[in-house]
């Protein structure tokens, strides 16, 4: 026998006993360890060959270490000072779809009150997002890295273009900021050409629309976070002087959060005429592209070459916004498609074999079947969407990217897993009633060259009939088998002790 | 007269294989082909209700034997006197699980 596989699933076991034992009262705790430790010595010795690893003899210990969990709450249940609420899925249908609509409802209030959800699922778009690029040096990969000079950004604005009919730029530092209300603080400040904002088509709070005051100075536009939390607020922001390092400037608006989306964290937005932005440092260029048909099929990310100030050529990389602008529902359908993809790959999509008995069912008891699937997979949406919503938005200081890649990682696995679940649980439940099937008990001879039983059986409480399930597909057996009880069957079920209340 | 205690089948069944000589858990699992959630707890349920009662097997048997020490279990009186009427009620469960003396005849 191999020593450290073997040694690492008994540890992994004993693990798993160790944690199960935590839900045992304390003063049986000790002999109930004692008692699962011995049986499962005994377990390992029956079941795992004695050369070699065999995972479907490992597969039966751990089902085996796993039945601790349900022997522990039996006995906190009945020796316990309280009880363990339920652990295990519900069994009617109902049941189980009040669940799931109170995971909705969890979700939805979760999704109120976090401030990033909010932000995300109000935040306003950007005019024509496909057609505006992110210009950065082609030598560096990142876009977020600011590759830009401002004479580079002066020296394409003067030329003839062809391909952009709109060029913005902007470069972001750290500056000191103060006004006769209120103290000095710092804050990320973006130089930015006075453009930028009529080329992205971004609606603003409180815009002035008085062009006479103040009209030579460098107007500010704060953020939603700075506004709040330097400005405390003021609705009247509006026509402040503010001493933006060496500059005086007026606050001429406020952005809605959540709406800047192109890289580099602000506080504020300083607009100042082309002429004036510094030349040390690099920034960033954001353009427009001209409308054409040639251009849409350029697609969202290419290359091209342009001059510099000094005259040479060099090459340039163009990222189409879109990615930066998407919006959560973009990412939401584009994961369930994803996770449609990937179901028939990690489980099987039949629901077994259901062959109709002599009496045939009615059709409401067949559509009643396929609508409880139905409303499951109608409320598993919304619980992926929101969840994946919340978690992406749990921080709010979190960055955008961050927020959308945790988005599609959690939605992706929330929506695969929950199909699964679905199907699972559907294949578990009496095509009748729709309760959750009971009593597994395994059939067959075991047979320790192969696995160790044929396969299960489960049976439905109100006698409707019995499921078997396959240890092993086969190709006259290849996925479980439901077979329908007549009448006759009922004497079995007929009485309330029958159906083992107090035992199972 | 105490009320007579009603056992499900899967219960009845438990008792039977312990009375038939499977007085370990995982012999009752094997013989049963029930999960361990099933029937650890349900030996508990029964042991409650002084159906059956357990023992640990002697250190000595144990260490002669090189190996843990185990739980076992036996019928108790009110539990011989509830599988036979378990066995009215179900009348295959002597032939799923026949008892020793029922293998000799």
């Amino acid at each position: 026998m191999t020593l450290r596989p073997a040694l690492l699933f008994h540890l992994l076991c004993l693990g798993v006993l160790r944690s199960a034992s935590l839900l045992v009262p304390a003063h049986q705790r000790a002999e109930w360890w004692m008692e699962w430790r011995s049986e499962l010595w005994h377990v390992r010795q029956s079941c795992t060959p004695e050369q070699g690893i065999s995972w479907a003899a490992e597969r039966e210990v751990a089902a085996f270490c796993f039945g601790a969990f349900q022997d522990a709450l039996c006995l906190r249940a009945h020796f316990g000072q309280r009880r363990i609420p339920h652990a295990t899925t519900t069994g009617s249908a109902t049941q189980c779809l009040l669940l799931l609509a109170s995971m909705v409802a969890l979700g939805f209030v979760s999704a109120l009150l976090l401030p990033g959800v909010s932000a995300i699922l109000h935040q306003p778009r950007y005019r024509d997002a496909q057609n505006l690029m992110l210009i950065h040096d082609a030598h560096y990969s990142a876009e977020s890295v600011p590759t830009i000079s401002a004479d580079q950004f002066r020296s394409w604005k003067k030329r003839r273009q062809e391909i952009f009919d709109g060029f913005a730029f902007y470069q972001v530092r750290k500056e000191s900021v103060s006004s006769a209300s209120h103290s000095q603080t710092s804050l990320s400040i973006a130089h930015a050409s006075s453009n930028l904002f009529g080329l992205l088509g971004q609606p603003m709070w409180f815009a002035s629309t008085d062009a006479t005051t103040h009209s030579v100075l460098p107007r500010l536009i704060l953020s939603d976070a700075a506004w709040k939390k330097e400005f405390g607020g003021d609705p009247h922001i509006s026509g402040r002087l503010v001493q933006v390092g060496s500059n005086t400037a007026v606050v001429s608006g406020v952005v809605p959060e959540g709406y800047w989306r192109l890289p580099g964290k602000v506080d504020a937005w300083l607009l100042q005429p082309d002429a004036e932005l510094a030349s040390d440092g690099t920034g960033f260029v954001v353009a427009h592209l001209t409308l054409s048909t040639i251009h849409a099929r350029w697609g969202a990310s290419w290359h091209m070459s342009a001059p510099k100030p000094d005259g040479s050529v060099d090459d340039f990389s163009c990222v189409s916004l879109t990615e930066r602008t998407r919006g959560p529902g973009d990412i939401f359908l584009f994961t369930i498609f994803l996770a449609a993809l990937a179901l028939p790959a990690t489980t099987s999509l039949p629901l077994g074999e259901y062959r109709l008995p002599s009496r045939r069912l009615s059709w409401s008891t067949r559509l009643r079947r396929w609508t409880f699937l139905a409303s499951k997979l109608a409320l598993l949406l919304p619980i992926v969407y929101l969840v994946s919503l919340d978690l992406a938005h749990l921080r709010a200081a979190i960055d955008p990217i961050s927020s959308e890649y945790i988005q599609l990682v959690s939605s992706f696995s929330i929506c695969l897993f929950g199909l699964r679940w679905a199907l699972r649980d559907q294949r578990q439940r009496c095509p009748v009633c729709l309760r959750k099937l009971t009593n597994p008990a395994r059939v067959g001879q075991p047979s320790r060259s192969f696995l160790a039983w044929n396969g299960t059986e489960l049976i439905c409480i109100g006698g409707h009939g019995l499921l078997h399930v396959p240890e092993m597909p086969t190709s006259w057996f290849n996925t479980q088998r439901w077979l329908y009880l007549d009448p006759s069957w009922d004497v079995l079920f007929a009485e309330s002790g029958l159906a083992a209340a107090s035992y199972f | 007269m105490a009320p007579e205690v009603k056992l499900s089948h899967t219960a009845a069944m438990i008792l039977q294989a312990v009375n038939a000589g499977y007085v370990y858990g995982f012999s009752v699992m094997e013989m049963t082909g029930l999960p361990s959630g099933t029937v650890y707890p349900a030996m508990r349920r029964l042991e409650r209700d002084e159906l059956i009662r357990s023992q640990w097997e002697q250190q000595s048997i144990a260490d002669t034997e090189q190996r843990p020490p185990r739980k076992y279990y036996k019928l108790t009186r009110t539990g011989k006197v509830t599988l036979e009427s378990s066995r009215k009620r179900y009348p295959l469960l002597a032939k799923l699980i026949p008892s020793e003396q029922e293998e000799r005849v």
